[in-house]
This record gives structure tokens, C-alpha cells and sequence, in this order.
């Protein structure tokens, strides 16, 4: 026992020396256009996808900055779990003396809005999230893009060069299958490759889709297993919502083409992959940060689109992509900019045979059922109108859903 | 007379006699300083100040209140959890189980925050939970100690597997029954009535974690119960010929032992969690067999023990944040440091006697 106490008194010294020599380190910075922020991450940069693409926008954001004379000091925290350690790592980050707070990972938030009220002067943001709109603090925000614009033009892609091997005649018209790695039966996911195959099938009538959950946002085995079962059972186009490339190496190793998202994957898989869609990041960082530093309000739910440059194409694959793909995308993108084009135009697709005449977007009590808010109408499903995080959840004919567990 | 020194193995392990307790203290002391200067090389070898990272651990874990207080957080199940496990090493049964009653105690208590919210009041609401997590736990444990005591099967493999069964359910929940909003895999927070309440800041767990201190230390050294479990653990035969149910002391321990894990359990989802995922336990159980080692089941020496991983997980974390140290690097650290504790214990029991040093002895 006395040893035992000895170690306690030891210890107690020692942490009160610790103490007593303070931490300076870790405080706000005093200068007005100096401001810190901290990025929290589900993953790190070698995902080559969705953490990658945060990092992208981080330094994009950083440069736009220092252009107006805006210093960022960065706290950037990896590989943090959806779980009670996004928590700490919330708690951390205010600690060390950020004024605004960015969480890039849907199911950071609810950890996240345990440690809000504790903060008041600091601005807390959840990417892709929806909580802020509606629980009543000013110091939450969301943020999301209309990443369903970039899906249907990477769609419209796939489908070209599904029609054009249907012209050639390497496939049926019956044949033009495509894969999809999604990573659970989530809006966000069933929003996404919704919009890719409406992109599809408008310029390649015949195509059908067939989706894979894998269970995880970010698992690079499983992504693979997924994308190389579905090019076994007859898909000849992968494309992807999930983290990492690795269904492009699997579309590649098949000898399918691919399309992806977050990263441009034509490095990787220059004979499969024809292009990707991914969010720019930069633009809102920039806003938000802007804002903060001129003393105005962060926007409570934001939501930007391709018209503001928030959803963005990357490179096309000109090598594999078919002959007029470059000018179709074009003047695709200008027609959903003018809003000429409807994504989710409600006489594209049917649902159990029918058109669809009523969805609720959002969810008000809290039972997890959207209940208020009718996104249909004016012929179209507005997608991302009545809060950022998408709303879409209707399982439409021609796509196939293989396991709908996630 | 060659033909036996040929024999001698080059190294040979003996039990050593009894060392003065000054002696033990200062080669525990030495390997903590000696993991310490190993630590370094990781450090510089990623072009970084040892020191100044010492520092980082040390002012990231204690230096403010709120530190403390999530240092505290990081203790708490560590601590309650080598309390479990203890009983059972005691008795040499390697429960390495405890993870997955941990987890299962985490499920019963948040059937209840999740379906009982409003039903009840407050602090029923929180002990219906403390016991429905101690019966889970207890239950949990209880199934490999039945099989033990009935067939004799290997408990080590037994309560590893039960870990893999227990948090396969919790995945099952996170994506099936129990998910909130449709395809987030995530279970609702809970509600406030089905949280522990703060004391100085932390949640109550640590007055339940330290009250279980006690409580055991009582059990282990004052009771007839603890000194069954004292027997059996020196020699199962000996408990036989003394009249001993064996079988019996097994399934018991190993249902209090359980039992005290689905408190633990409890303690993370209501106090620090406020919500179930399958990580819940995330590896507490197998750390604190670490901290029961290390303390020597001593349920005192565990409180020091815990706090000192809980500081250095804890400043690790800060370690990452302010130095960008990939966290890998901040558990190599502590990888080094376990080791050198753990094989100083080694070498306090036992010493190395090497071929020659035999001949020396033999010719003096």
C-alpha cells in the first residue's frame, strides 16, 4: 500500500507541474484575418477519394484566402470513427483553439452536436449532414453540393459509350448493364445512382442498372469484391459511391469501363475509368471562412450546385470516351445550369409502373420518416431544395437493387 | 563431464527467490525509463523533438481540466474492466472475453434508454439499465465458464469467439432494428433521462469504478469466495481434495467477472457514448488485461495503472493534433512502453542463466 501511495504522490507532483508550466501553444490567434480552423476526417489522403478530395479543398480554399489576405492556421485530424471519438476529437479541436470546426463525415454530426452548446463562440460544421436547420443554434451549420448534377453528367458519359458499343455491336442493347458499388441504402446514395442512371438512359434507352451495398463509406477490399461480382454478372459499366478507386482498378481488371467520384480516376485505370464527379470543396470553405472573418453569418444549411462551380467534372477520358461525349457534356451542363433540364424530372422514370406525383423531403419530428415539404411538383423531383442533404429515396424501375440490407 | 556441459542449453530460464521489494521498484522504474529512451527513436526517426513530444503527451493529458477530465473518461472502463477480469486471471482462467461482455452489457442497457425512455423516471430508468447491463455481461461470461466446468473446453479460444458473436449483434442492430434514419447505420442518441449524471465534471462512472475497487479488493483478500478462487488458481487438485465445487467457483467468478463488464458496458454507452455502436467496447477489453497485469491484480495498483494508459492514449491523440504525428506512431510508443513493463515483470520472476556462467560456478 505504501508504495502505492508513494506513486499516487508522485504523480499528483508531477501533474502539478505540469500544470504550472501552462500551454500557450493552443490558443486563438489574436490576429482579426488570422483564423484557425479545424478539419475532422473519416479517413486520410491515400484514400485517393473522399478524404482526399476534403484536403483538395482545404489547400484550394487556403490559396483563394490568402489571396483577399485571409491567414488559415489548419488543425486537420485523420482517420476519425463515426463514433464516440468524434466526440473528443470535437472537444480536442476547440481545446486547441479553432474558431470554426469542420466535421466531413455524415455520422460525425450527432457526435458532434453533444459538444456544441459547450462552445457557443466557436462554429461547428457538418458536411453533408441536416441536423443545423432545424435544432435551433446559431453555431451549427451543413453544407452539401448538388452532387446529383455531376452524377447525371457522368451518366450521361457512361450511357454514350454504353450506346456506342451497342452501335458497334460488342453488345446487346439488352447487355448495357451497369454496376453500382453504393455503400449503404442511404438518401445520399440512393440520390446519386438514381441521378447517374436518369444521366444513362437518357442518351442510351435500353440501359439497366444493378446496385451493390458493401456496408461501409470506406472499406477498399469490399469496394473491389463488389465491383468485380457485378462485372461477373454481366455489368460492363462500374461506377461507384464509396471512398476509395479500387472499383476502378476491379472495373479495369475486367476489362469494363468505370466511372467514378471524389478523385479523377483516369490515372489509376487509364483503360477503364472515363471520368468523375466530385464536389469542390473549395468554394464553400472559402464562403464560410470569408464569412466568418467579416463577421457575418456562416449560412445555416448551405447547398451550392455546378451553375457556382461547388459540383465539378474531372478530366474526360477523351482515349476511351465515344466520339462527342466532350460536346454532349457541355451542352448538358449548360442546360441543368438554366435549369432547361430536370434531373429528377418526374416523366423520365416510373415508380411500380407509375409516375410519381408525391415525396415528403424532410423529416420535422424526428422519427426518421420525411414528412413534410412536397418535392414533387412542376413536373420535376426537387432534389436538395429544402435542405442540402439529399432527400431522395424512391426505388425507381431499372435499377435493381441486389442487397438492400445496408 | 563434456557430455553433460553439452547438454546445459545455452539459456536458461530459473525462478528467482524472492527479491528485496527496493530491488523490484527500481528495476520497474529502469524499464519505464528505458521504454522511455526507446520511445524516442520513433520520434526522431519521423523528424521530431522527443521531448517537446513528451511534452505534448504530458500537457494534452493533465495540463487543463477538460484534459483531465476526458483523461478520466479514457480510465474509467479501463479501470472497471481490469476489476472484472482480475477474479478470473486469479483463478487461471484467461478470460480474454471481456470485450464481448462489455458489449453485450452495452446492449441491454441501451434496449432499455432506447424503449423505456419516459416509462420510468430518471434514476429507475438508470438502475433498471445497471442491472439489465450486469445480468447481460454475467450471462455472456457465464456460457464459456458452463462449458469449461461441463466439458472442459479451451476458454481462451471460447471467450475470444464470444467477442465476434457479441459485436456481430451490435451490427446487426446498428443496420436493422434499431437504425435511425434509414440507411445511417447509426443508433439515435439517447434521450437525457437515460444518461448518468456528472459529478465534477465526469460522468459518474468513476464513483461506481471506484466503489468496485473496493468491493473487490474485499472480495479478493477477506472472503471465502476470494480464497476459492486463490486455491484454484495455485492448484485446481488441491481445491479438488479440500472439497471444492470447482466447476461451481468457475461458472460463478466468471458470471461476477461478466457481470462487472456489462456494468462497464453501461458506464460507456450512458455516461460517455450516448449511443451503441459496435465498436463500443473499442479494445478495452483486451487492454485491461495490460492494466490487471501490470497492477498485479492488485484493485488499487489498477487505478494508477489505468490512469497512466489513460494519459497516454489521451496525449497521443493531442501528440496528433498538434504535431501531425500520424496516430500509428503514438501507438508504437505505447506498444514500447507496455513491453518494457510487461518484461520487466518477466524478469523480476524469473532470471537468465547463461552456459558459461554455470561453468564459472561449477569450477569456484
Amino acid at each position: 500500500m505504501r508504495k502505492i501511495t508513494f506513486v499516487l504522490i508522485a504523480l499528483l507532483l508531477f501533474s502539478g507541474f505540469v500544470f504550472a508550466s501552462g500551454s500557450s501553444e493552443a490558443a486563438a490567434p489574436s490576429d482579426p484575418n488570422t483564423v484557425k480552423v479545424g478539419l475532422l476526417c473519416i479517413g486520410d489522403e491515400n484514400d485517393q477519394g473522399y478524404t482526399y478530395n476534403f484536403i483538395r479543398g482545404r489547400d484550394e480554399a487556403t490559396e483563394m484566402l490568402a489571396a483577399d489576405g485571409i491567414t488559415v492556421e489548419w488543425v486537420t485530424k485523420y482517420n476519425i470513427g463515426e463514433d464516440a471519438t468524434c466526440t473528443d476529437a470535437n472537444i480536442e479541436a476547440a481545446e486547441e483553439g479553432c474558431q470554426i470546426i469542420i466535421n466531413n463525415s455524415y455520422g460525425f454530426e450527432p457526435f458532434m452536436l453533444e459538444v456544441v452548446d459547450e462552445y457557443p463562440e466557436i462554429e461547428f460544421i457538418s458536411c453533408t449532414n441536416c441536423a443545423s436547420a432545424f435544432d435551433g443554434r446559431d453555431n451549427t451549420h451543413n453544407a452539401f453540393a448538388n452532387i446529383y448534377e455531376g452524377r447525371y453528367i457522368a451518366g450521361v458519359v457512361a450511357g454514350l459509350k454504353l450506346q456506342q458499343m451497342i452501335d458497334n455491336g460488342e453488345i446487346a442493347p439488352e447487355e448495357a448493364v451497369i454496376g453500382y458499388v453504393g455503400a449503404y441504402s442511404f438518401a445520399e446514395v440512393i440520390s446519386g445512382f438514381t441521378s447517374y442512371f436518369l444521366g444513362a438512359r437518357s442518351v442510351c434507352p435500353s440501359v439497366t442498372m444493378k446496385v451493390s451495398f458493401v456496408g461501409s463509406w470506406s472499406d477498399a477490399t469490399a469496394e473491389s469484391d463488389a465491383a468485380l461480382a457485378l462485372a461477373d454478372a454481366g455489368c460492363v459499366m462500374i461506377s461507384q459511391h464509396s471512398d476509395n478507386t479500387t472499383p476502378a482498378t476491379a472495373a479495369q481488371s475486367r476489362g469494363v469501363f468505370h466511372t467514378g467520384y471524389n478523385n479523377d480516376m483516369t490515372g489509376i485505370a487509364p483503360a477503364a475509368s472515363l471520368i468523375s464527379t466530385r464536389i469542390d470543396w473549395a468554394i464553400y470553405f472559402y464562403e464560410a471562412i470569408k464569412a466568418y472573418v467579416n463577421g457575418e453569418e456562416i449560412p445555416q444549411d448551405w447547398c451550392k450546385g455546378m451553375a457556382d462551380g461547388a459540383v465539378v467534372m474531372t478530366p474526360l477520358n477523351e482515349a476511351i470516351a465515344a466520339p462527342g461525349t466532350a460536346e454532349k457534356v457541355a451542352e448538358v451542363e449548360a442546360a441543368i445550369a438554366d435549369g432547361s433540364i430536370q434531373v429528377f424530372d418526374t416523366s423520365t422514370f416510373t415508380v411500380g409502373g407509375e409516375t410519381l406525383t408525391h415525396a415528403f423531403a424532410l423529416d420535422t419530428d424526428g422519427d426518421f420518416t420525411a414528412d413534410s415539404e412536397e418535392a414533387v411538383f412542376d413536373g420535376a423531383f426537387h432534389e436538395s431544395l429544402f435542405q442540402s442533404a439529399p432527400y431522395f429515396t424512391v426505388q425507381i424501375d431499372g435499377i435493381e437493387w441486389l442487397n438492400a440490407a445496408y | 563431464m563434456s557430455g553433460t556441459e553439452n547438454r546445459t542449453p545455452l539459456i536458461r530460464l530459473a525462478k528467482r527467490s524472492e527479491m528485496p521489494p527496493r530491488t523490484i521498484w527500481a528495476i520497474r522504474v529502469a524499464s519505464i525509463i528505458v521504454a522511455l529512451i526507446l520511445g524516442c527513436i520513433p520520434m526522431i526517426l519521423t523528424g521530431n523533438s522527443p521531448i517537446e513530444a513528451y511534452g505534448v503527451i504530458l500537457k494534452g493529458s493533465v495540463s487543463r481540466p477538460i484534459y483531465l477530465k476526458q483523461t478520466i473518461k479514457i480510465a474509467i472502463p479501463l479501470l472497471g474492466c481490469a476489476l472484472a477480469i482480475a477474479p478470473c486471471f486469479k483463478m487461471r482462467f484467461w478470460n480474454i472475453g471481456a470485450e464481448g461482455q462489455i458489449t453485450m452489457g452495452a446492449v441491454a442497457a441501451t434496449y432499455f434508454a432506447l424503449f423505456w425512455v419516459g416509462k420510468v423516471p430518471h434514476v429507475a430508468l438508470l438502475a433498471i439499465m445497471f442491472l439489465a447491463g450486469a445480468v447481460a455481461g454475467g450471462i455472456w461470461g457465464l456460457i464459456p465458464a458452463y462449458f469449461k466446468a461441463r466439458w472442459n473446453t479451451n476458454e481462451t479460444l471460447f471467450t475470444l469467439m464470444m467477442n465476434y458473436i457479441a459485436i456481430g449483434i451490435v451490427a446487426w442492430l446498428q443496420g436493422g432494428p434499431w437504425e435511425g434514419r434509414k440507411g445511417s447505420q447509426l443508433i439515435p442518441m439517447f434521450n437525457d433521462a437515460a444518461r448518468l449524471p456528472q459529478v465534477f465534471g465526469v460522468h459518474c462512472g468513476w464513483i461506481i469504478v471506484l466503489v468496485l475497487v473496493v468491493i473487490m479488493h474485499i472480495y479478493m483478500t477477506r472472503t471465502k469466495q476470494g480464497y476459492e478462487i486463490a486455491v484454484i488458481g495455485d492448484s485446481v487438485n488441491t481445491a479438488r481434495y479440500a472439497g471444492m465445487n470447482v466447476g461451481w467457483i468457475i461458472m460463478r467468478t466468471m458470471f461476477i467477472s461478466g457481470a462487472i463488464c456489462g456494468i462497464v458496458g453501461f458506464i460507456i454507452v450512458s455516461g460517455a457514448n450516448f449511443t451503441l455502436y459496435k465498436g463500443v467496447a473499442n479494445g478495452v477489453g483486451f487492454t485491461s488485461i495490460t492494466v490487471a497485469w501490470l497492477s498485479q491484480l492488485n484493485s488499487f495498483a489498477m487505478i494508477v495503472i489505468s490512469m497512466i494508459l489513460a494519459i497516454l492514449e489521451k496525449g497521443a491523440n493531442t501528440l496528433q493534433t498538434r504535431m501531425q504525428v500520424p496516430a500509428s506512431i503514438a501507438d508504437i510508443i505505447t506498444g514500447i512502453l507496455l513491453f518494457c513493463m510487461l518484461s520487466c515483470e518477466f524478469f523480476i520472476n524469473y532470471s537468465l542463466i547463461f552456459r558459461h556462467k554455470v561453468k564459472e560456478e561449477a569450477k569456484a
